[in-house]
């Protein structure tokens, strides 16, 4: 069952008289439960992608339709409804707010999600029980890192939507933080959605989409995705 | 290259150096117009001092001065110059005005300044020399008549020129009226042949040539060295006053020690605030310029040359501001000071010239080199260490835990509450230039109402209440006797006083004697509540009390003008007065053998006939009107403070509203990404500013008070009022403040709907 479907979405930004066609007349499925890898070169317009589907902007053109629900047309406030219930992410500089702990970081959502999850489970699960007290600061990069996908997930998102989660981090953390949402996808049936230009994340995928000029090149299933270790990093 | 950036720079950072720029002038435009004010009432008044000779000695005689008398004292070594004058309270003809007639031999002493008409002539038989502002409340031009009323005599005069007097440039008729009224009280000159022309030969037979009750002197001497000289020279002891014992002097001095007061009190709260948020808000601008200041390092651009550059910024924000600040302060200056506004009502001066104070100028440009320095030292902390370093962003201080997070209550708290602390407590500067801010409003604001309603209370109690009565009758004291006098207030059902001039030490003041059977006059004490005279001994006012530092049960002795006696009397109690004063009543006077006559009389009647031993009549309204202008000249400093208090508040608080969002624009981004709406990030920014308000409300309500406190203590020495403050004023202050804070706080968090989230969030911290 498709979760996304993007069809015919066009995104320009204008500039002065300068117009950018950041993506050009996409169309695109996704299947629900999957580990998508979004690849291209930088400029390609994979951010862009990343950001309609999210809900922080909105295409020119076109229809989003998320779990069925088209959310081109959405409101601001529909949209942080739908940021807030439908999707999670997870940035490439973590984005936790530096004045609030780990715990608090996490629970913040709690405000703002229907059905959010434990805190202290999501803490558990990412393997940072022992680091709730702390502040971001006190955390190595990697760590921080694992707190936003707690953060991502305590909203219980459908999707969860991971822009270059592994860019900012070293090679051993960046598996684990591959293994942590790999593992989201297969024991939590969560659709995992990763926008990166590294292409040995791609191997792991179950789904690969090429980006090139604001177009889609390709959306290729891969049969038997490799496990995390077998990756030459 | 670099001129274009510091342009575009200063356009990037454009709500700030407008907020700075604004401080900055606010402060030095409070500082240089308060300063103004007072330097230029000083100027503009020892102008006229100067111009008409403004006499520094008056010696006073009841029987008059013969033209011996006054070569006695001119042959004083030291006496540059001295005159016989004379001035009596005459009622216009048909109208219940009262105009001080007065006559000088010598205009060259206390004289006067023509402001249209003819030059006054000392051999002119029937030209009157008439107030320019009595003449313009009155519709009296140059050639009518004006017929005057003196006891039984009449004084038919034209008038001849307006003029202006040193003698009554506070042109009060007594020191229980607070503002002149030229509608019904005014002076007039005429000249000593006219004054011969009137005088009846059978009265000048009887006492001489001593029409003149009055020497006035000027003299370098000081006032010891001069009272012994005039003694000696007159062969008797007289009055003598100087001329900061006279209300035109004192009052001026007065308002002018007041404008120092307000001056150095209110601009150095606005400069504080105006400096502190330079020192905040140029830190901040470095800090988030630093990966550029390292750019231009790395590029090969000197320290000195980069130094220069950014303090520049500084520069030209102290430059601004200054200027800008000079405007406002001279605009301030002129609302205060220009001829037709209140203060001209009260101080009747030829030449409303702004001049602000030579030391004004040093202060500004030492502002400027001060702030000019922050800049400096802001700059160069980011300069520190190689260009790799200066490359790297600003790091802020780690957070720690806080104390307090420890606590039960603490962990409950909802995360916005403890986002909100932390910041509060990460960004200590900040906070506390807001509270500042805050507490600088509120101060201002509760300072002005609540002078306001001191004014208030002050006019209520000394006028309103003690004033008991409808008619004030003035009798002849001259011919008047006792007996006489409480037989007219027999007839009115009269409460009388006996008033007189008697000396304590060498300084003048008032001894009253009341008889008070009808509670026509009233008295009230330290706590202001009204309290009924003791026959046992003597009341003092405050002013008394503090200067020969006297308590009830001790005794003061003093003696009547011109006499040699002298009279020690127990203090029974401390009373407010308007005038500085010992009060008893006739049943202690009798006992303690004190010399009196009643001159004058409080009724309810408001049909007084005419009587050979009355004088006038003035009316408790008439006294009440005057207040009018006291209370305009009041409320324009209320409006000003409440202007600058308001906009003091704005600006902090946008200032450093607009620094804490820029600050946590990340942050809010973040939470925008995760779901939060706008509205929720909104009440989370603004419940911030809201904490630090109520904070600074519960400060700034006693600060505001004890500044009140401090400056009815600097102005005790003109007013013996009591600090009142009325709930409104609370409620006022409070609500404005909170209004204040709450509206530039959904200003800041409107803003909070432009957040980008996409770019916010695309670099790395």
């Amino acid at each position: 069952m498709n979760i996304v479907e993007f069809k015919g979405v066009s995104r320009v930004y204008t500039n002065g008289e300068h117009e950018q066609r950041a993506l050009d007349h996409v169309d695109l499925s996704l299947e629900e439960g999957k580990f998508i890898v979004v690849l291209g070169p930088s400029g390609a317009g994979k951010s862009t992608l990343l950001n309609l589907l999210g809900g922080l902007d909105s295409p020119t053109e076109g229809t989003i339709l998320v779990g069925g629900k088209d959310i081109s047309t959405l409101t601001n406030n529909e949209l942080a409804d739908y940021r807030a219930a439908t999707v999670g992410f997870v940035f490439q500089s973590y984005n936790l707010i530096p004045t609030l702990t780990v715990i608090e970081n996490v629970a913040l959502v709690k405000e703002i999600a229907p059905e959010p999850l434990s805190s202290h489970d999501m803490l558990k699960a990412v393997g940072l029980f022992d680091h709730i007290h702390q502040f971001p600061a006190e955390l190595s990069g990697g760590e921080q890192q694992r707190v936003s996908i707690a953060r991502a997930l305590a909203k219980n998102p459908k999707i969860l939507l991971c822009d270059e989660p592994t860019g900012a981090l070293d090679s051993e953390t960046g598996v684990m933080v591959l293994k942590l949402l790999l593992s989201m996808a297969r024991d939590m049936g969560k659709t995992i959605i990763i926008v990166t230009h590294n292409q040995n994340i791609a191997k792991m995928a179950d789904v690969v989409v090429r980006v090139k000029n604001g177009r889609i090149q390709s959306c290729e299933s891969q049969q038997n995705p490799l496990a995390v270790e077998e990756v030459d990093w | 290259m670099l001129l274009k950036k510091l342009f575009r720079t200063l356009w990037q950072y454009k709500a700030q150096f407008i907020s700075m720029v604004l401080m900055i002038a606010l402060g030095v435009g409070v500082f240089l117009g308060f300063n103004i004010e007072w330097y230029s009432l000083e100027v503009n008044t020892n102008e006229i001092y100067t111009a008409t000779g403004f006499a520094d000695y008056r010696i006073f005689s009841e029987k008059g001065f013969s033209g011996d008398d006054l070569n006695a004292v001119l042959s004083i070594p030291g006496v540059e110059d001295a005159t016989r004058f004379l001035s009596v309270n005459t009622t216009v003809q048909n109208d219940t005005d009262v105009i001080a007639l007065t006559v000088s031999e010598n205009m060259n002493v206390s004289g006067i300044l023509l402001t249209s008409g003819e030059a006054y002539d000392e051999q002119s038989p029937d030209g009157l020399w008439l107030s320019d502002q009595y003449a313009q409340a009155n519709g009296v031009s140059v050639g009518d008549t004006l017929t005057l009323t003196y006891k039984m005599l009449t004084v038919t005069g034209t008038v001849r020129g307006l003029v202006k007097a040193s003698e009554y440039l506070i042109c009060l008729p007594d020191e229980t009226q607070l503002m002149p009224d030229y509608s019904s009280y005014g002076y007039a000159y005429m000249s000593p042949v006219m004054l011969e022309k009137i005088v009846p030969a059978i009265f000048k037979s009887f006492i001489g040539d001593s029409l003149y009750f009055q020497i006035n002197v000027k003299s370098a001497l000081d006032k010891a060295t001069f009272v012994k000289q005039a003694d000696a020279a007159l062969g008797k002891t007289f009055l003598v006053l100087s001329k900061a014992e006279t209300i035109s002097w004192a009052e001026a001095q007065g308002e002018v020690e007041e404008g120092k007061t307000m001056g150095s009190i209110l601009p150095v709260l606005f400069l504080a605030i105006a400096i502190l948020t330079m020192v905040t808000t140029m830190h901040r601008i470095t800090a988030s310029e630093k990966t550029q200041i390292g750019t231009l390092k790395a590029l090969g651009f000197r320290d000195r040359r980069i130094l220069r550059h950014y303090t520049c910024y500084a520069l030209i924000i102290g430059l601004l501001g200054t200027v800008l600040g000079v405007g406002i302060g001279y605009w301030l200056g002129w609302f205060i000071m220009n001829p037709s506004g209140a203060m001209a009502t009260y101080i009747d001066m030829p030449s409303w010239k702004l001049y602000a104070p030579w030391f004004c100028w040093v202060v500004l440009a030492l502002i400027n080199v001060f702030l000019t320095f922050i800049g400096f030292l802001s700059v160069k902390k980011m300069l520190q260490g190689t260009a790799a370093d200066a490359l790297r962003p600003y790091t802020p201080k780690k957070i720690r835990h806080l104390a307090l997070e420890e606590t039960r209550r603490f962990k409950a708290l909802g995360f916005g509450t403890k986002w909100n602390l932390r910041d509060l407590f990460r960004h200590k500067s900040r906070s506390c230039m807001t509270l500042v801010g805050i507490v600088g409003c509120m101060v201002l604001l509760v300072g002005g109402l609540g002078m306001r309603d001191t004014a208030d209370g002050f006019v209520d109690v000394f006028f309103n209440q003690a004033n008991n009565y409808e008619t004030r009758v003035n009798l002849d004291g001259e011919s008047v006797i006792n007996a006489e006098a409480e037989a007219l207030a027999g007839q009115y059902g009269a409460d009388w006083c006996a008033q007189s001039s008697v000396q304590i030490g060498d300084r003048g003041f008032s001894l009253e004697i009341y008889s008070v059977t009808h509670d026509k006059v009233r008295f009230p004490d330290e706590a202001m509540q009204f309290i009924t005279l003791s026959d046992e001994g003597a009341y003092i006012c405050a002013r008394i009390a503090k200067e020969f530092n006297v308590r009830p049960g001790d005794e003061i002795t003093f003696s009547p003008y011109g006499g040699d006696q002298t009279y020690t009397v127990k203090i029974a109690g401390i009373l407010r007065s308007m005038s500085e004063s010992v009060v008893m009543t006739k049943a202690y006077a009798d006992a303690a053998g004190i010399a009196y006559t009643v001159n004058t009389l409080y009724t309810d009647e408001t049909e007084i006939a005419p009587h050979s031993h009355i004088l006038n009549t003035q009316t408790k309204q008439a006294i009440m009107d005057s207040f009018d202008t006291f209370m305009d000249l009041m409320n324009t400093m209320i409006y000003l403070l409440v202007l600058a208090a308001v906009a003091l508040g704005v600006v902090v608080l946008y200032n450093l509203g607009v620094m804490s969002y820029t600050e946590r624009y990340r942050e809010m981004a973040t939470l925008k990404v995760v779901g939060f709406k706008n509205s929720k990030i909104g009440r989370l920014l603004i419940s911030q500013n809201l904490w630090l308000t109520v904070l600074g409300i519960l400060i700034g309500l006693p600060a505001g008070v004890g500044v009140l406190q401090y400056l009815l203590t600097a102005l005790a020495s003109e007013y013996e009022m009591k600090l009142s403050l009325g709930p409104a004023t609370y409620l006022v202050s409070i609500l404005l403040t909170f209004g204040v804070s709450l509206a530039v706080g959904l200003m800041v968090a409107r803003k909070n709907r432009h957040i980008d989230m996409v770019s916010a969030l695309k670099g790395q911290e």
